[in-house]
């Protein structure tokens, strides 16, 4: 891949979304200390619709209901602000989610299947925050359209400021908004619970928040496997009867990776939400980040059948009680980079609410649902990423994104052993 | 002590009452002369009995061709004094543009954008962080779509879009508020001071519209933010001319072409405090119309200072050194706005003030010119002529300098206040978003007159006086139906941004 791509991507322009009413007070939304500890990531959500909501753009209802919800988010539309002790925090001062527009020369079909990670990374903006942070605005919106239709809406942010949970709701409360449905999950502004932060010492002052540069390239491929073939492999090589799609998944992607790696790769950082996993359950609209990272260990794990691998994973989610997160947030201070130090899996089956994958219910006209969401976290560690995600087909399926050191996604997308679930694979660049 | 304020009190109160006092017998002052007359002359009729009445009838000896020829003779004075009479002009009904919320316009957003466009100016940037902080401007002030983008984006095609979106909306609003069909639109005027494509805005509304082919439709620019009432004036004469007729006259003012793009700092100002803003207002001089119309007009005077080098050159669109086009507003604006206000009011004055502050203003005058010509000029009091005041939001200073010299009551500033708080200055319109202010708080009763008062370019100072032809109902739709209750709001001197 070392032939170098044009940009197929072409932003056109640039303003700033206002919210519809003014945020009286002058509220400052503060960081956890879980916050300020993913500040060195970014946040990128892309949601391709094969068909856009948008018209003219300046005069669309879209934008009018956006406005609408945009009131709902001070924190989306204000300002990241330092206190005179150095804290970082949000000023709701209302200035705007930047807005921009961008035109893709290829269709969208062309793009799902020939585009790479580097040029779906076009489809959201990307940034780091400036030392003065007074006129910079956290939340970058990204309308991208497609030749012959089709449109591509990248929401990203410091994933400081929210986890990928807050963006998704952010975006179908704002599809709910436009057809004038009520809003399911609204947003929620209130600290994290005591349960989890009476140990934890006050918000410490932050210090460099950009650690240095990755220096090995990354690709990011996504594997997307249908129901059956996760059916036929239960049939096939038998598993454990609680086992859960995201269970096979992820072992089946990190012994294939570990192999690939080439080291026994024994350890993994596990990403799972805990906003359902407290005794009193936090609401999906809880703004902020709501995540636990543990560590799950296991040897000559290449060598490893899935299955074996498949129930330590399930004991290891099942097991993530009261106690466990808490201790674990304690610790969020001690690492650098949260995703990717060690290979991060991500889990999101928090998000199938009774049976449906919340971002795919993210429609704007009816009949109109997203053909693909992907996710992408910036800056992150060597190690790299696997991000197990729900599929538009409700079921077993699953859609599975892989960000790792370019030869090593090489070496996946010819895995045999990944190949025999016949996934279709999206987004990897091949031509 | 509690003794010394006492006397203070009372005497004040006493001249209250002697005050009044003067007012009811110097305006009513016909009706004490008549009434006692009359109640004489009727004692002396009942005192002479029915047969006296009579005899002194039959001994005027009237026959037949006198009587005929005075009949005659009344008849003809009252068919010509009744032909000669200018009709009267009502105001039926008139619709205000409120912008959609997508182009609303917080503090930290214009200032955002004005940072990251003016970066390397920041003096620039702190001077319309000063005027935007005292300016009397809300949060919820709207600005074009054309103006949100960074840098913006002022078209041609964007300003003509702006004007479709504002003129056609407030004119829909019109057509279903009053069930006025297009094609029975007798008269158009449009007036928008600087955005003036070919074809003309008004032939843009006959051509939406399809409104008749021997319609009289005008275009007016350039004439600044006095030309809602300039409009008014030719619709008025127009409507003296043609019997029968109604005519709708749409004030609006297109900010996306004129959107000052450098950094000169009293270029900069109107960048601050201009907003989007449309209204339609429909006028009539139909008989039939006399029952449905809001208001009828009672006078409107117009004042031109701009044979004073001063007052022409205090407001002027020009080139800056960079070569951006803006407008220069000169440090005596106030000033000359106060001298224009004097020479209109002098002119409207003796139209509508009661003969009571007339005769003492005419005996200050006589004063100051023969005995001592060191004696303060007597201020008429205009809260006697009018029940409200409509003034231009043109910014702060200039309703504060208006308050000041007409000496006014917070509660008559009201409307202006509040208007350049939600709206902006909306130049020639704001004039009627004062108005559905005033008539969304539920003060306007029938019989209430209504002082409309615009200064534009020029310099010129123009005034309007309305009366209300019947109680207006709080509107349901309009402009200020979902913030209303939010007013009046406290605004204060300067807003920390």
């Amino acid at each position: 891949m070392g032939i170098a791509q044009e940009n197929r991507v072409e932003v056109k322009s640039m303003l700033t979304a206002v919210s519809s009413k003014p945020s009286r007070s002058a509220r400052v939304h503060p960081f956890t200390a879980l916050d300020n500890a993913m500040s060195p990531h970014t946040l990128h959500v892309i949601v391709y619709y094969p068909r856009s909501p948008f018209g003219s753009f300046d005069l669309d209802s879209v934008r009018i209901s956006l406005s609408e919800l945009l009131s709902m988010y001070p924190p989306v539309v204000g300002r990241v602000a330092k206190t005179p002790d150095g804290i970082l925090e949000v000023k709701c001062n209302d200035a705007g989610l930047r807005t921009l527009k961008a035109k893709v020369c290829v269709g969208i079909d062309e793009w799902l299947r020939s585009a790479d990670g580097h040029d779906e990374s076009d489809l959201t903006a990307w940034g780091d925050m400036p030392e003065d942070p007074s006129t910079w605005a956290p939340f970058r919106l990204q309308i991208n359209e497609f030749q012959g239709g089709g449109v591509a809406i990248g929401l990203s942010c410091p994933h400081r400021q929210a986890d990928a949970t807050t963006l998704t709701v952010l975006l179908k409360s704002w599809t709910e908004a436009q057809r004038r449905r009520c809003i399911v999950h609204p947003p929620s502004f209130s600290p994290l619970p005591s349960i989890l932060t009476d140990d934890t010492d006050a918000v410490k002052p932050n210090s460099a928040t950009i650690s240095k540069p990755i220096s090995t390239k990354t690709a990011t491929a996504t594997f997307r496997f249908s129901s059956s073939s996760f059916k036929k492999y239960i049939e096939e090589d038998g598993i454990f009867p609680k086992a859960s799609p995201f269970d096979v998944f992820a072992a089946l992607f990190w012994t294939r990776v570990a192999l690939v790696k080439r080291k026994s790769h024994d350890r993994v950082c596990m990403c799972v939400d805990f906003r359902r996993l407290l005794p009193n359950p936090l609401p999906y609209g809880f703004f902020g980040n709501a995540l636990n990272f543990s560590s799950l260990e296991m040897t000559n794990v290449a060598d490893q059948g899935i299955v074996h691998v498949a129930r330590l994973i399930n004991d290891h989610v099942t097991n993530l009680t009261v106690e466990k997160i808490r201790s674990d947030l304690n610790r969020v201070g001690e690492q650098e980079l949260m995703y990717g130090g060690d290979l991060t899996i991500v889990n999101m089956e928090h998000m199938i609410v009774e049976g449906d994958p919340m971002m795919y219910e993210a429609v704007f006209e009816d009949g109109v649902r997203p053909v693909h969401v992907s996710y992408r976290i910036g800056n992150v560690g060597g190690e790299g990423v696997i991000m197990v995600m729900p599929s538009p087909e409700k079921g077993f399926g699953r859609v599975v994104s892989v960000t790792l050191p370019e030869e090593e996604v090489s070496k996946l997308l010819v895995d045999q052993e990944i190949l025999r679930f016949e996934p279709k694979i999206i987004l990897s660049g091949v031509k | 002590m509690p003794q010394a304020p006492m006397p203070e009190l009372t005497s004040s109160v006493k001249l209250k009452y002697v005050k009044l006092g003067y007012q009811y017998l110097v305006n009513h002052f016909l009706s004490f002369l008549l009434i006692p007359i009359m109640a004489i002359g009727a004692v002396e009729l009942l005192r002479m009995g029915p047969e006296e009445i009579l005899n002194v009838w039959n001994s005027l000896e009237f026959d037949l061709v006198q009587v005929l020829c005075t009949s005659f003779f009344v008849i003809f004075i009252s068919t010509v004094y009744f032909m000669s009479k200018p009709r009267t002009i009502y105001l039926v009904d008139y619709s205000c543009y409120k912008p959609p919320v997508t182009c609303r316009v917080p503090f930290a957003t214009f200032m955002e954008h004005s940072r990251l466009i003016l970066k390397d100016k920041p003096k620039s940037v702190e001077f319309q962080m000063r005027i935007l902080e005292r300016s009397g401007l809300g949060e919820e002030t709207s600005l074009p779509p054309a103006i949100h983008y960074i840098p913006p984006t002022p078209t041609m095609d964007a300003a003509r879009s702006e004007a479709q979106l504002v003129i056609f909306t407030a004119m829909d609003d019109l057509f279903k508020k009053t069930g006025l069909k297009p094609k029975d639109v007798d008269i158009l005027i449009v007036n928008c001071s600087l955005f003036s494509p070919t074809p003309s805005l008004s032939a843009m509304v006959i051509n939406k519209y399809k409104l008749r082919s021997n319609i009289k439709s005008v275009n007016l620019s350039g004439m600044g933010c006095s030309a809602g009432l300039i409009s008014v004036d030719l619709a008025r004469d127009l409507l003296q001319v043609h019997p029968n007729s109604n005519a709708i006259i749409v004030s609006t003012e297109i900010i996306t072409p004129n959107y000052y793009q450098g950094n000169e700092r009293a270029m900069l100002l109107p960048n601050c405090l201009f907003r989007m803003g449309a209204a339609a207002i429909l006028m009539s001089n139909r008989r039939s119309d006399r029952w449905r119309a809001k208001y009828k007009l009672s006078h409107l005077v117009r004042t031109h200072r701009g044979s004073d080098d001063k007052s022409f050159y205090c407001v002027y669109e020009q080139e800056d050194k960079e070569g951006h086009v803006g407008i220069n507003l000169s440090k005596d604006l106030m000033a000359i706005a106060g001298e224009a206000l004097k020479a209109n009011i002098t002119t409207i004055g003796p139209l509508v003030l009661p003969a009571s502050e007339q005769l003492l203003f005419l005996l200050s005058l006589i004063g100051r010119k023969i005995f001592n010509p060191k004696l303060k000029p007597y201020i008429p009091d205009f809260k006697l002529a009018f029940e409200h005041f409509c003034i231009h939001a043109g910014g702060r200073a200039v309703i504060d300098e208006l308050q000041k010299n007409l000496q006014l009551s917070g509660e008559h500033v009201e409307a202006s206040r509040m208007t350049l708080h939600r709206f902006g200055n909306t130049s020639s319109s704001s004039l009627w978003y004062e108005l559905s202010y005033i008539e969304s708080k539920g003060r306007m009763r029938r019989g209430d007159r209504v002082w409309q008062i615009a200064f534009g370019s020029g310099f010129k100072c123009n005034s309007a006086v309305w009366k209300c032809n019947r109680t207006i109902k709080t509107p349901k739709d309009g402009p200020w139906s979902d913030c209303i209750d939010r007013y009046p709001v406290f605004i204060p001197e300067v807003v920390k941004l």
